[in-house]
């Protein structure tokens, strides 16, 4: 056998790679809408009953979805009918980071039986497929393929920031909606480069910038306030988030910790520098199991620097019972919140959207994972909602009604706050979920109690 | 038991054989198979390319890395950065990344000329674990932007190649990248190839089994081992670039980035074969199949799976894989290729020429 020459490898190397290179970008865009969507009369905002959501209707000249620019126009303006096939893309398995999630994907799916046992939507049924990608970036674009594949109509609550950014391209340039990305990014809200794509969670900024006001309201309009947040994209955002509404409120940020998410020790070296500038409050975002040690490196510090005892604002990730009941009662007092209900707190359970959730959870055996599936069946109903709002109107059921509805929406989920919207209005307003409510937590009684009204401020 | 003589009329007919049904199956993937299967070839290559680069220092070198995922960061970050803030035309960010790799590696090889063994797992650890801080770093965020990571890298409009025509949509992009892939898949091989049958390769062997009597030989262990740690670190810094393209996204968050990433290539390495040309090919392949399968199966499989692992209540992919894999282990301890080896030698031995003649070959040549 002949050895083959360096030269040969040398200019089958170069041969190889010059043909990828040659005709790449022309410095042409791609994002397939980018160009002006075709009417926009945002000021039309579309409904105006408040309370019964199913009977709204869709507004007839709201913000519409181009589709001339699809790889295939004509299947994103194809009628859906008998069956509407959702899909999305989750963690299932991997990392324990990751398992944490595993339970969004049996509350979505309950949603989804439950909706199709009531008959939610008339004459047409809802599948659900959910792919594992494990949280990994690289297997998201093969986890949609497989969905795109077998019929998918439309994609709702694929977990993760650049998970979704994966498959973003490819799902605005062949036309399918990605709705409520489930992160909290304001890279999630360009309607404009990605008409197809919608988030959901509360954007970081928001939650920043009511952190920031309550400090500032609590501490007579100047505060130094500690940033303590996990050293990742969600982290970083978040700081820029707060950096940058900071100022506005009188506040000064005295010192800025991270910790990274994969590391296990608890903070006792953030901690303990942040307690040496004694800031007024603290401002934490740390990860999942994360939470409650964060609390508890808070509760040694705050023993070793008797006189300091700085008010907690954690995100809204961690405020789960679950989660912060593993503080114990290092985790009394702490700020937190939500614009979802708690679902343990006996009150918020009778009301009868919960009680239906949580009977129809019980009643598949996963009483247990109560308060982290209700994301994904909250995801779900919206979905769902979604999808009815695309049938009743005059286009009918097809990917671009579909899209066309997440745009110009407006409703409430039977999992939401009481006075919680959420409401996306055409390319001007494309965040969806803008109002939230700020909560102590006491560990004693393991419940929430809303601090001042719910902040609504920031909608629109 | 078939005997054959090497360079035989049966010889290169069983050759011909081997290479046809690779050409096939070749063909056959882009252009019979599903968009996702397609996909699902793509990432295969990707993971083979960044196996055989590790292969190269650890297979053949005897140089332990679990630093591989940082060169493929490295590869993927270069691309990122240059086509979105540079506005570089995808196709010549593997050169690019090539060379800051290559460079990258040298310098990261140095260390290896003093130390070896565990200890120079070590340090190739700390390189790995090295990597995403650095990308985190406050003073690097104006380059990498930081945790957040670059999004939106990709070809806008494809390339036309001559042979594919125009691609549109998912399937185009999906059969584009398999061929990109497929291209820089085939250069890697031949790069490696090319090294291990030349002189410079059988250096590198004679260091792995014995550094001193290499050197006595006359082997230039330090050019040897800082070149091959460059060239090693070069490709898998194309597989970075591949995977940056097929996603459009690099975080530092990104699994193949982290430790996890030289955890999984060590894997389709040892799986597939070390110190085999074909070793990473069949593991790659081996691996990315076992992975879809099993991340398939959902909590509430019925069946056997459900039967044996529904008590889990969650996903059994991660276990089952691991078992998988274990007992691949088991039952093919040299790797895969060394059990195919093992399996076609029992069905035909091909009898070398006489030395003097040609390169001597073993029996089982046939079989790589």
């Amino acid at each position: 056998m002949k050895r083959i020459s360096k030269k040969a490898i040398a200019l089958t190397m170069a041969g190889a790679l010059a043909l990828a290179a040659c005709g790449g970008d022309d410095g042409g865009t791609d994002a397939p809408s980018t160009d002006a969507p075709a009417t926009e009369a945002p000021s039309t905002e579309a409904p105006t009953d408040s309370d019964a959501p199913t009977t709204e209707a869709p507004a007839p000249a709201g913000w519409t979805v181009d589709t001339s620019e699809c790889v295939d126009p004509d299947a994103a303006n194809a009628p859906i009918e008998g069956t509407i096939k959702i899909g999305s893309a989750m963690p299932l398995s991997g990392s324990t980071a990751a398992i944490a999630f595993a339970p969004v994907k049996d509350g979505y799916e309950a949603y989804i039986d439950w909706a199709n046992e009531q008959g939610i939507l008339d004459g047409v049924t809802i599948e659900v497929q959910i792919e594992d990608d494990q949280y990994n970036k690289d297997l998201t674009p093969g986890a949609v393929e497989k969905l795109l594949d077998s019929g998918v109509s439309l994609f709702s609550g694929i977990i993760g920031t650049p998970n979704n950014a994966a498959v973003r391209d490819i799902l605005n340039e062949e036309c399918y909606p990605q709705l409520f990305s489930l992160t909290g990014s304001k890279n999630f809200g360009q309607p404009e480069d990605y008409p197809w794509t919608t988030g959901i969670l509360i954007e970081y900024s928001v939650e920043s910038r009511a952190y920031a006001k309550a400090i500032s309201d609590k501490f007579g309009g100047s505060a130094n306030v500690a940033l303590f947040t996990v050293n990742n994209e969600f982290g970083q955002e978040y700081v820029e988030a707060f950096e940058a509404v900071a100022p506005d409120f009188g506040i000064s940020i005295v010192a800025e910790e991270t910790q990274e998410a994969t590391d296990g020790t608890p903070p006792v070296s953030q901690l303990n520098s942040i307690a040496s500038k004694a800031p007024d409050a603290i401002v934490a975002v740390p990860l999942g199991a994360a939470c409650a040690a964060f609390l508890t490196e808070v509760a040694n510090a705050k023993a070793a620097n008797p006189g300091w005892s700085p008010e907690i604002y954690l995100t809204a990730t961690c405020s789960s019972s679950l989660i912060l009941s593993l503080a114990g009662a290092n985790a009394t007092g702490l700020y937190t919140s939500s614009n979802l209900v708690d679902v343990l707190d006996p009150e918020s359970a009778a009301l009868p959207a919960v009680a239906e959730y949580i009977a129809y959870m019980e009643s598949l055996g996963k009483g247990d994972i109560i308060t982290t599936a209700n994301a994904g069946w909250h995801t779900a109903e919206m979905t769902v909602k979604i999808i009815k709002q695309a049938m009743e109107s005059p286009d009918g059921l097809t990917r671009a009604s579909i899209i066309n509805a997440a745009r110009n929406f407006d409703q409430t989920g039977s999992l939401a706050r009481p006075g919680v919207r959420l409401k996306s209005v055409g390319i001007e307003d494309p965040f969806y979920s803008e109002s939230l409510q700020i909560m102590q937590y006491d560990a004693e009684t393991k419940l929430f109690t809303d601090i001042g009204e719910l902040i609504t401020d920031f909608e629109g | 038991m078939w005997k054959i003589k090497e360079g035989s009329t049966q010889h290169w007919a069983l050759r011909l054989v081997g290479v046809a049904i690779i050409f096939v199956a070749v063909i056959w993937v882009p252009t019979q198979m599903s968009t996702s299967r397609i996909g699902q070839f793509s990432d295969a290559f990707v993971l083979i390319i960044a196996a055989m680069s590790l292969n190269l220092v650890l297979g053949f070198t005897g140089m332990i890395s679990i630093g591989h995922s940082a060169f493929f960061g490295l590869g993927g970050y270069t691309a990122a950065i240059l086509i979105k803030d540079h506005g570089w035309s995808p196709g010549y960010t593997f050169y690019a990344s090539a060379v800051i790799a290559f460079v990258a590696g040298c310098v990261i090889a140095l260390p290896a000329l003093r130390i070896k063994g565990i200890y120079l797992a070590l340090v190739t650890l700390a390189v790995a674990v090295l990597f995403p801080v650095l990308v985190k770093w406050k003073k690097l965020v104006w380059l990498t932007d930081g945790a957040k990571g670059i999004d939106s890298v990709r070809y806008d409009d494809l390339p036309v190649w001559p042979i594919l025509g125009e691609l549109k949509g998912r399937d185009g992009r999906a059969v584009f990248a398999y061929w990109l892939a497929f291209i820089v898949l085939v250069v890697t091989y031949l790069v490696c190839r090319g090294i291990v049958k030349s002189r410079f390769g059988r250096s590198l062997v004679a260091i792995r089994d014995n550094e001193t009597a290499a050197a006595v030989m006359g082997v230039n262990v330090t050019t040897a081992k800082v070149l091959v740690f460059g060239i090693s670190a070069s490709l898998c810094s194309l597989a970075g670039v591949l995977s940056t393209l097929r996603t459009g996204v690099i975080t530092p968050e990104g699994q193949y980035v982290t430790l996890l990433g030289s955890i999984v290539f060590l894997l389709i390495m040892v799986v597939g074969g070390a110190g085999t040309l074909w070793g990473p090919i069949v593991g790659g392949l081996v691996y990315v199949w076992l992975d879809n399968t099993t991340r398939g199966f959902g909590s509430e499989s019925d069946g056997v799976i459900g039967f044996l692992f529904g008590w889990a209540d969650q996903s059994p992919a991660t276990m089952i894989l691991g078992i998988a894999l274990i007992v691949i282990m088991f039952a093919a301890p040299f790797g895969l290729v060394g059990l195919i080896k093992k399996v076609w030698v029992k069905l035909v031995v091909v009898v070398p020429r006489p030395a003097g003649t040609s390169v001597a070959m073993t029996a089982v040549e046939v079989g790589r």
